[in-house]
This record gives C-alpha cells, sequence and structure tokens, in this order.
C-alpha cells in the first residue's frame, strides 16, 4: 500500500466521520436553540394562594426532644 | 529590524515556495496514478454530469482565489505607496481632525462592558466621544457603564437607557444622538487598537468615501476552534476585504468596527430590522448609493469568538441566513448589471460564497465518498481534498505574510480543511434550506466569557 492510499484512506475516514459529526452537531444546535424555560406562572389555588408548581410545600413541625438532642438537622420532617 | 520580523521576511517566502514545490510534486504523482481510473467518474450520465460541475466548481474557486490574491496584492502595494507619501504631508493629515462618535451598543454585557469602555478612553485622537447605547439589558450593564462613564475625565462618555429592540434599533439609537460628523459603530465587547480613528479617518479626506471597514482579529486563541476561526478572519480580511478595498467595494462593514459619514447613515436611513445581519444590509445600502467603502488594515478590532462548536454553529446559522436576506433585499441589482454596475458582481460573488460554495463542497465530499465506497476508488477523494488545501495553504501564507500574523497559523489551514469547514457547510447548507423555506429564526445572543 503505497503513501497516496494510506492518505486516501484517512481522508475518507475523516470526511465521513466529520459529515457525521457536522450533522450531529446541527442537531444538537437546533434542539439547544428551541429549549426555553416555561414562563407560565403557576395559577392560584381556591384559597387563592400561589403553590410552587414542582415542589411540595415544607411545613415545619415542633421537634420531639429526643430527636432535637442527636442533630438539629434530623429532626425536621417533611409532611 | 528585529529578528521577528527578520525571521518573518525570510521564512514567509520560503514556506511559499516550499508549499508551491510540494504542490507541483504532488500533482505530477497524481496525474500518473489517476489517469487511469479517470473513466470511473464518467461511468455513467449523473456521474458525469456531477464531475464536470465539480470541475467548473474547482475552476471559479481557483478563478476566486486568484482574482482575490492579486487585488489584494496590489491594494497591499498601493497602500505602502499612499503611506509613504503621505507622511511627509503629515501636518495636513493632522489638520482633518473631526469630531467622531463611537457608539457602543450592549446588551447584558456585564462581564465585558467596563474593560471595553477603559480601553476607548485611551484612544490617540484628540476629538472623540464615547456613546454607550444600553439597549434595555436585564443585567448590570447600564450601572457598570455609567460607572466607567463618571470616572472619565479626557473623554465624554455618555450612556443612553432604552427598550430592549436588537442592536440595530440600538446603532440607530446611537445615531440620533451623536454629536461627531463622523460615527465608530462596534461591538460592546470589542478592544480596539490605539490608532482606529486617525486610520479610519484619513480615507474620509476623500469625498467619495462613504465608509471604512476596519481589520477584525481574534483575541482568544485558546483552543483549536478559535485558532482556526483566526486563521479565517486573517483570510477573509487579508484577502477578500483587502481585494475589495482595491475597487472601493467592500461588501461587509464588520459589526466589531465600521466607521461612517453621519450623512451617509442618515441618507440610508440607518440600520434596518428586516435582516439578520445589519451590518451587510448597510454596505449594500451604502454601495447601491454609489458611495465607496474602503478597509483600513492597521485599524484593528479584538473581539472574542465561540469557542465552542456550537455556539459556532449559531453564530454562522444567524451569519448565512442574515446574508442571505440582505442579499434577496438588493436582488435587482442581480439582473440589471448596466445600471447596478460594480454592486452586479458583488451580490453574485456574495451568492457565490453564501450558497454555491458551501452547497459544492458538501456535494463533493458526499459525491466522493460515494465512488470510494462504491467503486473502490478512494484516491478521487484525495484529490479533491488536496486541491481545496492547496488553495487554503497558499491563501493562508499570503495572508499571514500580509497581516504579518503569527506563521504557525498557517497549519490550521489543514485542520481547517479537514473538518472545520466541513462542520461549518453542513449547517450552512441546513441554514440555507430552511431561509428558503421561510422558517422562523431568533437572534441568538452569544454568551461572552469576559476575557478581554
Amino acid at each position: 500500500m503505497d503513501l497516496i492510499s494510506i492518505l486516501s484512506t484517512v481522508i475518507l475516514i475523516a470526511t465521513i466521520g466529520t459529515m457525521g459529526v457536522a450533522i450531529a452537531a446541527y442537531v444538537a444546535f437546533k434542539l439547544r436553540d428551541k429549549r426555553k424555560p416555561s414562563k407560565k406562572d403557576p395559577a392560584p389555588d381556591q384559597n387563592g394562594e400561589v403553590n410552587p408548581i414542582f415542589l411540595t410545600r415544607y411545613k415545619p413541625e415542633a421537634p420531639s426532644s429526643d430527636q432535637a438532642s442527636v442533630n438539629d438537622t434530623a429532626s425536621v420532617t417533611k409532611p | 529590524m528585529n529578528f521577528r520580523t527578520a525571521a518573518r521576511l525570510v521564512f514567509g517566502p520560503l514556506l511559499l515556495i516550499a508549499l508551491l514545490a510540494a504542490a507541483w510534486l504532488i500533482y505530477s504523482k497524481i496525474m500518473e496514478v489517476g489517469a487511469g481510473t479517470m473513466r470511473v467518474l464518467l461511468e455513467d450520465a449523473l456521474l458525469s454530469v456531477i464531475s464536470l460541475y465539480l470541475l467548473f466548481f474547482l475552476g471559479l474557486l481557483i478563478l476566486r482565489y486568484a482574482m482575490l490574491m492579486l487585488y489584494s496584492f496590489l491594494e497591499h502595494v498601493e497602500y505602502i505607496i499612499r503611506r509613504r507619501e503621505e507622511r511627509p504631508t503629515s501636518e495636513a493629515e493632522d489638520a482633518f481632525q473631526p469630531m467622531i462618535t463611537l457608539v457602543v451598543p450592549a446588551y447584558n454585557e456585564g462581564p465585558v462592558i467596563q474593560p471595553a469602555i477603559r480601553s476607548l478612553l485611551e484612544l490617540d485622537y484628540p476629538h472623540y466621544e464615547v456613546l454607550v447605547v444600553d439597549d434595555g439589558s436585564t443585567d448590570d450593564t447600564y450601572e457598570k457603564a455609567l460607572a466607567v462613564a463618571r470616572e472619565s475625565t479626557r473623554v465624554l462618555v455618555r450612556v443612553i437607557s432604552k427598550r430592549n429592540g436588537g442592536k440595530a434599533d440600538a446603532l440607530n439609537t446611537g445615531m440620533t444622538h451623536a454629536r461627531g460628523e463622523f460615527i465608530l459603530n462596534m461591538d460592546g465587547d470589542t478592544k480596539l487598537s490605539s490608532n482606529t480613528l486617525r486610520a479610519c479617518i484619513r480615507h474620509f479626506q476623500d469625498s467619495k468615501v462613504g465608509a471604512v471597514a476596519g481589520n477584525v482579529k481574534v483575541l482568544n486563541r485558546e483552543n483549536i476552534w478559535t485558532r482556526i476561526q483566526a486563521l479565517e478572519y486573517v483570510e477573509g480580511l487579508a484577502m477578500a476585504r483587502k481585494a475589495q478595498s482595491f475597487v472601493r467595494a467592500v461588501n461587509i462593514i464588520p459589526g466589531p468596527l465600521g466607521m461612517f459619514r453621519k450623512s451617509v447613515l442618515q441618507q440610508v436611513g440607518g440600520y434596518d430590522h428586516d435582516t439578520f445581519a445589519e451590518d451587510c444590509d448597510l454596505t449594500l445600502k451604502i454601495l447601491v448609493r454609489g458611495w465607496h467603502i474602503c478597509y483600513e488594515p492597521t485599524a484593528i478590532a479584538w473581539v472574542e469568538t465561540p469557542s465552542r462548536l456550537l455556539d459556532l454553529l449559531k453564530q454562522r446559522y444567524r451569519w448565512t441566513r442574515g446574508i442571505l436576506q440582505a442579499t434577496r433585499k438588493h436582488r435587482a441589482a442581480l439582473w440589471t448589471p448596466r445600471k447596478a454596475g460594480l454592486n452586479f458582481f458583488i451580490l453574485w460573488y456574495m451568492l457565490f460564497e453564501g450558497i454555491m460554495w458551501p452547497f459544492s463542497t458538501v456535494m463533493g465530499n458526499i459525491f466522493f465518498v460515494y465512488v470510494g465506497l462504491q467503486y473502490g476508488v478512494v484516491i478521487f477523494l484525495f484529490y479533491w481534498w488536496l486541491q481545496l488545501t492547496m488553495l487554503d495553504v497558499i491563501a493562508a501564507t499570503y495572508c499571514v505574510i500580509v497581516e504579518e500574523e503569527d506563521p504557525a497559523l498557517i497549519l490550521y489551514a489543514v485542520a481547517f480543511r479537514l473538518f472545520y469547514i466541513t462542520i461549518v457547510d453542513v449547517a450552512k447548507v441546513f441554514a440555507t434550506i430552511e431561509e428558503w423555506q421561510g422558517k422562523a429564526m431568533t437572534w441568538g445572543k452569544l454568551q461572552r466569557e469576559g476575557k478581554l
């Protein structure tokens, strides 16, 4: 196999690879460009309160004495 | 003459001679090997048509490079002679020092606005003001610009805040409020060389000159993407822009640095909002009105270019569609050569660069890959690549010598052809198709990293 054949093979592989990368990169660019964070504000509930969409509202409870003595953070329990 | 300059003067021509000799040797070898397998390309009608089209395209490309290099070289020689002649009469040049307004549009340029304005306060020119137009930024751009304005004593710095309306709208607002007879438009993240104003203003002593395009160089040469872009900018300006300047018909005044007569901007109605390449559109409007546009290589704007692939694609996508929109807007000149004169050639040249070139290179790649895989003759793909790479390397060598740039940039010409331009060309082809389909698009501001 002479030098030109080797170079030709290298260029063939590089060209096919680059074309694949080019199309993949373009698709990625279009996908990234289309994605936008939703600007819709959460609607108020029956009481007129606006609750966050994904989060469960945190309601602190009074810690029991033995839990509080072990660790302050551990005493916080989710409702 | 220091060692670096001497090395460049010796190294450049030697490299050019070596490249030409290597090109000749490879060509001889190709002709020996390729003659027997050539009939594959004429196997059927479709292959023959595509082969002949690609041959025609290569001919056009070689003509394009040859013409641009010739005109660019003539402009370079003319420029050197003019500079030498002007030296003894520098008093006359000093007498022409009209007021210049630098308009800096800024939208969310918080990380870079302060160093950008501070660099403008150091320019070597007696009569100028800086006008920052905050285009409804949602960050602290306005406050930061105002802080620099308060600390400036030598140069008047004014800051205007307006509702967000895009760069074209901000530049038009700047034009309205400018006190100078001449206006320098730039980007908010650009750093100018200190001689910019002196270098640009002297062109306006010729009353036919309506605008001057500056030189743009890449500041953040930090990875392969930005280094290849640095070479791309050097080639685009030292060859294409300089050649166009020889006939006083530069077709795009770059956004980072362009100086205009205020009266000309008013005459053409400033920037329009109907394209995504307002710089190109404005330039064409000025050319259509018959004004001359020059290129000033020593007035340099240092800019930050996209350092990530997707950001680069976003920029090129917008440029491609914007240039096509501007060309379509002035399409009347495409079909009226007698009336349009030089603008006829400019418009066709823009279509060649914007549509024919990327489509043909992508088609050539696909075609020769197909021939390689289908007929087992891979060597044509190599010839195709080699011819384009040789043109790139010769052009890069010429431009690096003329621009006195880093010789290492020449090596990136190979990487440019090997993968960079294929990726960019594919994006350009898709952008052209989407523009033809009339798909909606957004401005898509690039995120700056504040490296100025």
